[in-house]
């Protein structure tokens, strides 16, 4: 099991140039737990991830891991215990599946070392965990895209840290292959004990599979905690100034959000 | 018990090292010997193979084509190192720009050291190697930093669209400033002709020793940066969270990059497309794995070169065409197909 960790952010400032994003955000990410952040789009979910997972610099605030800040410790080092996987990373043409997945272990090596033991296990356990290994070899140009998002999670895993960051995996996937990429993070986090913070776009698999919400509306943390306590109607007025009722996902039990659009409504709920 | 075979499997055949790659080494030093043997034996006076052996190692043999030989030895040298050094710096800029069409002539690197070389030629009456050897590594870093302030403003930081826009502008405005400066004196235009084109056929043997240790810091800093280079080849993001300061990163790889750039175009003039057409080739047969395309990158720029240096000989036979021409011909057509291929969202 992965080790505890408290990682805090107080009165985090944030954003780009001079347009400020996030504001006056305090929060601490539960240890060994899924959380996911949701928020409306240019609500500032994207960025706070980003700034958490030291992207982008705040402008004021902090952000502290077992009580340091990140940004005073040596980048690799931190490397080690916080791991991200960005929204559009860059596939160098013709590059392999191997060879992607590899790249995840910079931060274990050094300069002058070469490749150990432990850097060909890390790799081989990460591709097995998402399923890859027979793709090894692959290009990646020559995969679906489920296939793809498995490589770069495998990737972010031969990182081997305990907190991983994902700015929305599953987007540009099929349902099929989110529920399938959201199963296999989720048992890496009942696995290994993990720390997941991702962002996710969709409500319902976000109530699903997280353990703990952050709902950020206009750049501000609006409500944190159980999906169960979070997700009710008038926050996601609140959030995404949609109507809705909250009902009870039949398979999980956790909240679901059904809309209520302007066509094609009972009139039961006819606002 | 799974686990474990699976990982022995992994060391069998190992798919971090790509699978050509000894291959690729034993062809790539072969070629080496035979374009060292070709560059010696070549030219507008043809040497046999004995006559070569004759000039390089015996001394007491005192042919007039061993002595021909032995005139070719330093210009080979300098063409090996040469190559080599703008391999290197055309695989160092591509990673820190991200960007396959890279290289020292199209960054606008090589222009700025000549104006520096220009001036020094038409102000300070410089004519020896060891001078221009500064005055282009200053002209090269300068235009460097130039193209890259140039190119990191607004608000997405040095994009590598932007670097190679900015890389086209500067050469452009430099290169006219080159014209302007020469035009008004014909005792630099002389002088300036025959080093512009690009050529290693004035080798001397102080040049090469001047040449040496950029050279080989150079390549030092390539090797070293490799692996962080190869995170950054995923995206500022990505290397970013896997702990690759990116801005110093891209600084000190950059840094490599105009000093073997510098000081081959100090010596050799400003040579085009060789970094271009070294790295492509080794793309394409080992993938994109920089810590064995950079290196690999050397071997295949000392050969390009050496061999494009022989073939101008042959051509421009009884006297000879200058190797820069050569490998304009051949990169030419390689850019246009590159910029041809290359997706514009890699831009």
């Amino acid at each position: 099991m992965k080790p505890t960790h408290l990682f805090e952010a107080e009165q985090l400032v944030a954003g780009y140039d001079n347009k400020t994003v996030i504001q006056e955000v305090s929060l601490t990410i539960p240890s060994n737990k899924i959380s996911v952040i949701i928020g409306a789009n240019a609500s500032g979910k994207s960025t706070l991830l980003k700034t958490l997972a030291r992207l982008i610099k705040p402008t004021s605030g902090k952000i502290n891991l077992d009580g340091k800040s990140i940004t005073k410790m040596p980048p690799k080092q931190l490397a080690r215990v916080l791991g991200l996987l960005p929204q559009s990373p860059i596939v160098p043409e013709g590059i392999s599946v191997a060879d992607l997945v590899g790249r995840g272990r910079f931060p274990h090596q050094s300069m002058l070392s070469g490749w150990t033991k432990k850097d060909y296990e890390a790799v081989a356990e990460a591709m097995r965990i998402m399923d890859i290994t027979k793709l090894a070899n692959q290009n990646i140009d020559e995969l679906s895209g489920g296939q793809r998002q498995r490589v770069w999670i495998a990737m972010a895993l031969a990182q081997q840290t305990d907190i991983l960051f994902l700015d929305e995996p599953t987007t540009f996937l099929d349902i099929t292959y989110q529920v399938e990429i959201l199963d296999m993070l989720t048992d890496l986090n009942r696995k290994k004990g993990t720390t997941i913070v991702m962002v996710l776009h969709d409500i319902n698999l976000s109530a699903r599979y997280a353990d703990n919400i952050f709902a950020i509306h206009n750049g501000k943390l609006v409500a944190e905690g159980e999906p169960s306590k979070v997700i009710t109607s008038s926050l996601v007025k609140d959030v995404f100034g949609l109507d809705c009722i909250v009902v009870e996902d039949p398979i999980s039990g956790s909240p679901s959000v059904v809309p209520i659009g302007r066509h094609h409504v009972n009139n039961a709920y006819t606002p | 018990m799974k686990n474990s075979s699976t990982v022995s499997k992994m060391h069998e055949v190992n798919p971090h090292i790509p699978k050509n790659f000894m291959v690729v080494l034993v062809i790539g030093f072969v070629l080496l010997i035979a374009s060292v043997f070709l560059s010696l034996s070549l030219g507008s006076r043809m040497v046999g193979l004995q006559e070569v052996m004759d000039g390089l190692f015996r001394q007491d043999i005192d042919t007039y084509e061993a002595n021909v030989v032995r005139k070719r030895i330093s210009r080979t040298v300098f063409s090996l190192f040469c190559g080599a050094a703008l391999g290197v710096s055309g695989a160092l800029m591509q990673a820190v720009t991200r960007n396959p069409i890279a290289d020292p002539s199209i960054l606008g690197v090589n222009m700025g050291a000549s104006l520096f070389v220009v001036c020094g030629m038409a102000f300070l009456n410089i004519s020896s190697a060891n001078q221009y050897i500064w005055l282009a590594l200053a002209g090269a870093a300068i235009t460097a930093v130039f193209v890259f302030g140039i190119g990191s403003l607004g608000r997405s930081g040095a994009t590598p669209i932007k670097l190679v826009l900015a890389g086209a502008a500067t050469t452009a405005a430099l290169s006219s400033l080159v014209v302007a400066i020469m035009i008004p004196r014909s005792h630099v235009m002389d002088q300036f002709r025959f080093w512009q084109v690009g050529s290693v056929g004035s080798a001397t043997w102080d040049g090469i020793t001047t040449f040496i240790p950029f050279l080989l810091i150079g390549i030092v800093i390539a090797i070293l940066s490799a692996p962080a280079l190869n995170a950054l080849a995923l995206g500022d993001a990505i290397a970013t969270g896997l702990g690759v300061r990116i801005g110093i990163l891209r600084l000190v790889a950059a840094l490599g990059a105009v000093l073997l750039c510098g000081a081959a175009t100090a010596l050799a003039g400003p040579i085009g497309f060789v970094g271009l057409l070294s790295t492509h080739v080794m793309r394409l047969v080992l993938g994109p794995d920089l810590r064995f395309v950079i290196p690999m990158s050397a071997i295949s720029g000392a050969v390009i070169l050496t061999i494009s240096d022989v073939s101008g000989r042959l051509i421009g036979s009884p006297g000879e065409l200058e190797v820069g021409v050569v490998t304009a011909f051949i990169g030419a057509p390689l850019l246009i197909i590159l910029a041809m291929r290359s997706k514009v969202s890699s831009l």
